[in-house]
């Protein structure tokens, strides 16, 4: 970790303006208008006289001004900047029986995210291990490697978030290049890779060094915060992963987990909102007369077609089967596989859920059988306090 | 070129197995790899329509066979609906070999037994054929396929090919009902005709392939011969995307098929959820 710098709140938006003034994407958190869809201008939120609802999402800024520091939860996580929604994977000409297959570019211009979520950097840094475990993704690379990522640490949001019970945290940097602290009147940043410390010495000017009382303040201010958001993070959900995973992995056939799926309507809103979901379909896209693309696109394992066969054979063929893939995939099979748990805490998946499905509560009930004495896997008992 | 870009292939030969499946071979188009190409027995590829899109099939050919691949399918869904219109001279995109493969030079010494349903004979006849070619690394070789009807038997003509050769034991059934005038083979479904067929387990190894229902029933047939579990090898398919362990379609359980499969041995399928 390098020594912090100062950044205000002005010089913060004065150097994104710099980087767009250089031709730099700058993607970061915007507020924009939730009632611009032709479904949300109806919905009463939006009919009420005076109501301007805001959502926050991730967007390429147009102008430095639109950079919010609010720190709300954007509705879509950056998974889109990295796997785009659909995207092609190479395309084709055909002329008579002869095809050309043209590939895609790989490399990527640099680019800045700024006022990151620390739940949504640390996804990036969660699905690097399935794009690299053998075959490396190299559309998934290079747009990491075009990418410096400085986070924002978060307040907390609402009672759906859980980072801490992930490993994750508020004030996390885990797949980020740097970390902004809110102090009195501006940042503390934190460069946290190579790449952070080439951000901050690119726009040196902007960055005061931080030395003598001033810096102690705002030194105790950042530690506070941090606390504090960890806290009420920690406040929300509180399990043992490693006793969860383990429980999963031997329980499949437990009624708790054969039962998940009871309220899931299949939508998959949960797949496309979370950030560490990365689960695809390649599907072939014509784009004129002999011309078109094999393109990825996002797919959701809640859809009774995600496995089904051709032959009508369908290995997870009812929604509690397909919920406790989710639940399984996330919890106990990544985690197996790759040492990650593939879920970073932001609670989108519960608040998007219009059935209801709320994963802090999943979980606690996972926990709670994990811990029972009766358990298979309880390896290690409770300890007791004398 | 990244990992999801097909290579281009032509299609040099079409066999019309039954009434909706068929055999292409494929050549690639670019010199160099058509040498190079190797595989495993039971390693599978990504074959595509462009237009259509992909699909998943073993390897049908034998590795011991080289310049070309082949793939057997049954026209059932949109890919192989298209594959199905396909002609000699057409281009075809592929891409592979993916997968873990039949640990056929671990057999050497050792009898082997093929057990196949239907087109499950597909990634077993790259099998039998890479056996075959190395006929005296190999002892007693049995085989028993069956399918619903006589119409439904593919590789006809290696199947006379295999029945006319001494050194090869070869035991073709079809459903009851499915049998036609003439017909010489038994009658009756897969499982009992192994077990009637009763192939020694000592020294020896099974290669299943077929419907789930084949396996699930043959499975235990096998273990009362005498065979271990670590002696029967299955290929199992499911529903793949990239093939590449990205997409996250064929787990069962912890276990991507197309990474850690999708060959497994009976006793590797036990320690799996029973959701395949």
């Amino acid at each position: 970790m390098s020594d912090a710098r100062f950044i205000s709140e002005n010089d913060l938006r004065a150097l994104a303006g710099e980087l767009l003034a250089a031709g730099t994407e700058v993607i970061a958190p915007v507020a924009v208008d939730a009632c611009a869809s032709p479904s949300a201008m109806a919905s009463s939120a939006c009919r009420m006289p005076g109501a301007a609802p805001v959502d926050i999402e991730y967007r390429p800024l147009a102008d430095a001004a639109e950079l919010d520091l609010e720190r709300g939860l954007p509705v879509l996580s950056l998974k889109q900047y990295f796997l785009p929604e659909h995207e092609a994977l190479c395309r084709w000409h055909q002329r008579g029986t002869t095809i050309q297959v043209e590939a895609v570019p790989t490399t990527f211009a640099p680019r800045v995210v700024l006022a990151a979520k620390p739940c949504d950097s640390a996804a990036l840094a969660v699905v690097d291990k399935v794009m690299n475990w053998d075959y490396e993704d190299e559309l998934w690379n290079g747009r990491r490697a075009a990418t410096t990522i400085i986070n924002l640490a978060c307040p907390v949001v609402d009672v759906s978030c859980f980072c801490t019970a992930v490993g994750s945290a508020p004030d996390d940097s885990k797949g980020a290049d740097g970390l902004l602290m809110p102090v009195e009147g501006g940042y503390l940043f934190e460069a946290t890779s190579a790449k952070g410390e080439a951000f901050a010495a690119a726009h040196a000017a902007r960055f005061a060094a931080e030395a003598g009382g001033g810096a102690d303040l705002r030194g105790r201010q950042a530690a506070e915060e941090r606390a504090a958001a960890r806290a009420k993070a920690a406040g929300n959900l509180e399990i043992d992963a490693a006793s969860v995973r383990d429980w999963i992995d031997a329980h499949f056939e437990d009624p708790l987990l054969a039962a998940l799926g009871v309220r899931c309507n299949a939508c998959g809103a949960c797949s496309s909102v979370c950030p560490t979901c990365h689960c695809f379909d390649i599907v072939d896209e014509e784009e004129g007369v002999g011309r078109g693309a094999r393109r990825r696109c996002w797919d959701t394992c809640q859809s009774p077609t995600f496995t089904l066969h051709a032959s009508g054979h369908n290995p997870r063929d009812n929604q509690n089967a397909r919920y406790r893939q989710r639940i399984n995939h996330k919890f106990a099979i990544y985690p197996l596989k790759f040492g990650e748990v593939l879920c970073t805490g932001c609670g989108r998946c519960t608040r998007v859920c219009h059935a209801g499905q709320d994963l802090v509560e999943i979980l606690q009930a996972i926990d709670i059988a994990a811990r029972r004495p009766d358990s298979a896997v309880a390896a290690t008992p409770e300890p007791v306090t004398p | 070129m990244n990992i999801y870009q097909p290579q281009l292939a032509t299609v040099t030969e079409l066999t019309e197995e039954t009434v909706d499946t068929r055999t292409l071979r494929l050549e690639f188009q670019d010199e160099a790899l058509r040498e190079s190409f190797a595989f495993h027995a039971g390693q599978f590829g990504e074959y595509s329509v462009f237009g259509a899109g992909e699909s998943t099939f073993c390897i049908a050919s034998s590795p011991t066979r080289t310049g070309y691949i082949e793939c057997s399918f049954k026209a059932v869904g949109k890919v192989t609906a298209s594959l199905r219109e396909v002609n000699v001279g057409d281009t075809v995109g592929f891409r592979g070999p993916y997968g873990n493969w039949f640990p056929v030079d671990d057999w050497k010494g050792k009898d082997v037994v093929f057990i196949a349903g239907g087109i499950g004979l597909a990634p077993v006849r790259c099998v039998i054929w890479n056996v075959l070619d190395r006929r005296d690394e190999f002892g007693d070789v049995t085989i028993v396929y069956g399918a619903r009807s006589v119409g439904d038997l593919v590789y006809k003509r290696e199947l006379e090919e295999w029945a006319a050769r001494s050194d090869v034991k070869i035991v073709t059934t079809v459903d009851p009902g499915g049998q036609t005038e003439g017909w010489t083979g038994e009658v009756g479904y897969v499982t009992p005709v192994v077990e009637a067929t009763a192939p020694k387990a000592q020294n020896a190894v099974a290669v299943l392939c077929g419907p789930p229902i084949v396996v699930k029933l043959t499975l235990p047939v096998l273990g009362k011969l005498g065979f271990a579990d670590e002696a029967i090898f299955t290929t199992l398919e499911n529903r793949m995307k990239c093939g590449l362990g990205k997409c996250g379609r064929c787990n069962i359980g912890k276990v991507y098929v197309c990474k850690d499969g999708p060959v497994f041995t009976a006793a590797q399928l036990k320690e799996l959820p029973a959701e395949f």
